[in-house]
């Protein structure tokens, strides 16, 4: 669907276009006929002079030259005329004739006759000619014409001046179509930001902080992410239940099978598949929570807090086995996940590295310089040959079966990273000689301060 | 030592039970939350099995009572949630171990008995004083390295006096740490049991402070 903004500014133009086009018609239209009337109405002024004339001085052209003084009428083809025809066929004509003369009308109507006619050097002219009486009896015929290029160049001019003016008008009205259509998407542009930012936030948006017209759309839209987050909170807590409605019979019969193993029985494969039953279930209850993720909205957990919670826990398992953990991390950390599945990460990869360590573990925790969350974790352990790397991240892949366990941990650390958009890199650590894990997880935007 | 297991699946607990005490300890069950804290707070127990999933009152929140009620009794919490959130919450509120479900039994007894070392500042299982040695991973005790054979009453009372040696126990004490709770307990016998470990085990192991209780002076 066309962008409101593009439907806004593309129905502003037509809508300007038509009144400019509408305006600039009737503008010109009224404009062109109150010139051509004040034309015709100095020529109508002219050709009364020349009635006077022709009623005080008809004997000869110098009288009448005299008679109708104006200075025009002496330079030669200057535009303006007259002739004044006898009846009886004598023709005085205006010097700016010089040898031409104006055609007279075929009609021989006794009327006033207005008429464009060619002049002298194929000038299109206005000409005005009426058979006049004179007190002697005789009749006249007087003619004036003017040139039409002077009304055509007031013509010219004229629409030039419009069209400038209305350009104008066109330009400041797109301005403001513009300008207008902005401030009334602005609160549109607002939700879209408040969403995409709120997005990795608790919180809801604002309702009272827009127009009525949008406020029930924003409504929805917290009503969605609320929806949104109860949808997996639910789904979490039905895997959850299920893994624990699970386990507790499982664990009753790993433990009958053990007393009977004890006892002599021949139970080994009943024990592999009660093994490969819990891995099953370890994994399919891990890939739930990572699918789950791409569903998450409105997520976000204040790393130091959680850090802080890991710390405690970890110190207290690391004094059980007489290993040290240490941690660093920044303040005001928040990286946009679930608290749970951060902690799910972290557990798994703390627990690895202090199950593989000889005597210590460290967790760094720092913002890095492209705004991600850089978190590594250090052991003193074998580590894991480069080879052997990719294999670590698969899931079930067992690098060492020496050690208790179901070589899930790295796999739904891996998992549960990359379905949030982070990383997750092993390597060599420098300082402690074991393996090292960087990630690289999403950061969230502060939270609201209210 | 005793045992607090505080679980509500009965079979799984019946399990525990008979494990642990196969292995020397006194095992009491509570099979809700509201009896574990009950029984936590009023018994002298040396471990605590803690389900987070218990009935009536959930296992983190009888852990937090019993610790914001000052009772400092090794824990060790059982969950069957995959979240390491759950795991976390329950060592963050003053557990001392987890054991996620489904579990080794091996594995529990092994963490139980570590979770006892530790509280006696014992970093290695076997107690030496003199020509006697204790193993507390296979209650194996020897004299000049050859084994005794002893009942589960003098494993018990021999194992809490290691557990605690260079400290007087009294017999009420003693008696506390190896009877059930609805058990019968009689503290004369308690006199019984370490006479004839010092008829197995020699007479100058265990100390008498007459009217006050007994002693393992030094053992290592």
């Amino acid at each position: 669907m066309t962008s409101l903004r593009a439907r806004a500014v593309t129905g502003g133009i037509l809508w300007a276009v038509a009144i400019i086009v509408l305006g600039l018609a009737g503008l010109s239209s009224y404009l062109t006929s109150q010139t051509q009337a004040r034309f015709v109405e100095v020529l109508e002024t002219r050709h009364a002079q020349a009635v006077v004339a022709v009623s005080n001085n008809s004997s000869s052209t110098q009288d009448l030259v005299r008679a109708i003084g104006d200075l025009a009428y002496q330079v030669p083809n200057s535009g303006q005329y007259w002739q004044v025809e006898s009846d009886e066929g004598a023709i005085f004509a205006s010097p700016s004739l010089v040898e031409a003369r104006l055609p007279r009308p075929r009609s021989q109507n006794q009327g006033f006759i207005r008429r464009e006619i060619a002049g002298p050097g194929e000038q299109g002219l206005l000409a005005i000619s009426q058979w006049v009486t004179v007190k002697d009896g005789s009749m006249w015929h007087v003619q004036v014409a003017s040139s039409l290029e002077s009304f055509e160049e007031e013509q010219v001019i004229l629409r030039n001046t419009l069209l400038t003016a209305f350009a104008f008008v066109s330009f400041v009205g797109v301005l403001g179509a513009l300008t207008q259509v902005a401030v009334v998407l602005q609160p549109l542009n607002k939700l879209r930001q408040d969403v995409s930012g709120r997005w990795e936030q608790e919180d809801g948006l604002e309702v009272e902080s827009y127009p009525i017209e949008v406020a029930p759309l924003v409504n929805d839209i917290n009503t969605l992410m609320e929806r949104n987050r109860d949808i997996m909170r639910r789904s979490r807590r039905q895997a959850a239940d299920l893994a624990h409605a699970i386990k507790t019979p499982s664990a009753i019969m790993r433990n009958e099978l053990e007393n009977l193993d004890l006892g002599g029985a021949e139970v080994q494969e009943a024990i592999d598949a009660l093994d490969r039953l819990d891995a099953q279930l370890k994994r399919s209850f891990a890939r739930m929570r990572a699918d789950g993720t791409d569903a998450t909205v409105g997520v976000a957990t204040d790393v130091d807090t959680s850090l802080g919670r890991m710390q405690r826990a970890f110190t207290a398992l690391a004094r059980n086995e007489g290993k040290s953990f240490s941690a660093a991390y920044e303040q005001n950390l928040r990286v946009r996940m679930d608290q749970s599945d951060f902690e799910e990460v972290m557990g798994n990869l703390l627990d690895n590295a202090m199950k593989w360590s000889a005597s210590e573990v460290r967790l760094e925790a720092s913002e890095a310089a492209d705004g991600k969350i850089k978190i590594t974790i250090a052991d003193d352990g074998p580590g894991i040959p480069k080879e052997e790397i990719t294999k670590a991240t698969q899931s079930g892949q067992r690098l060492d079966t020496s050690m208790p366990g179901t070589g899930l941990g790295l796999a739904i650390a891996h998992d549960l990273v990359h379905a949030y958009g982070g990383k997750i890199l092993l390597s060599k650590d420098e300082k402690l000689g074991g393996l090292a894990i960087h990630m690289r997880l999403p950061f969230a935007s502060a939270k609201r301060a209210d | 030592m005793r045992i607090l297991i505080a679980e509500d699946e009965p079979v799984l607990a019946g399990q525990l039970k008979k494990t642990l005490s196969s292995e020397g300890l006194t095992v009491d069950v509570a099979v809700d939350g509201a009896e574990a804290q009950y029984l936590g707070e009023t018994e002298p127990y040396d471990v605590i099995v803690l389900d987070l999933g218990l009935p009536i009152r959930d296992g983190l929140t009888v852990l937090k009572n019993l610790r914001s009620g000052g009772n400092d009794t090794a824990i060790l919490i059982l969950t069957a949630r995959n979240d390491w959130t759950d795991r976390v919450d329950g060592l963050d509120a003053g557990a001392d171990d987890y054991l996620t479900k489904p579990f080794h039994m091996a594995e529990l007894s092994a963490r139980v008995r570590a979770m006892i070392r530790r509280k006696a500042g014992k970093s290695t299982p076997v107690f030496t004083k003199d020509a006697v040695t204790f193993d507390t991973r296979t209650n194996q005790v020897m004299v000049d390295g050859i084994p005794m054979n002893l009942t589960s009453q003098e494993i018990a009372v021999l194992s809490y006096l290691f557990h605690n040696s260079g400290r007087l126990v009294s017999r009420a004490e003693l008696s506390e740490h190896i009877y059930e709770h609805d058990g019968d307990r009689d503290s004369n016998t308690i006199a019984v049991f370490v006479n004839r470990l010092r008829k197995k085990l020699g007479s100058d192991l265990i100390e008498t402070v007459r009217g006050r209780g007994y002693v393992i002076k030094a053992a290592t």
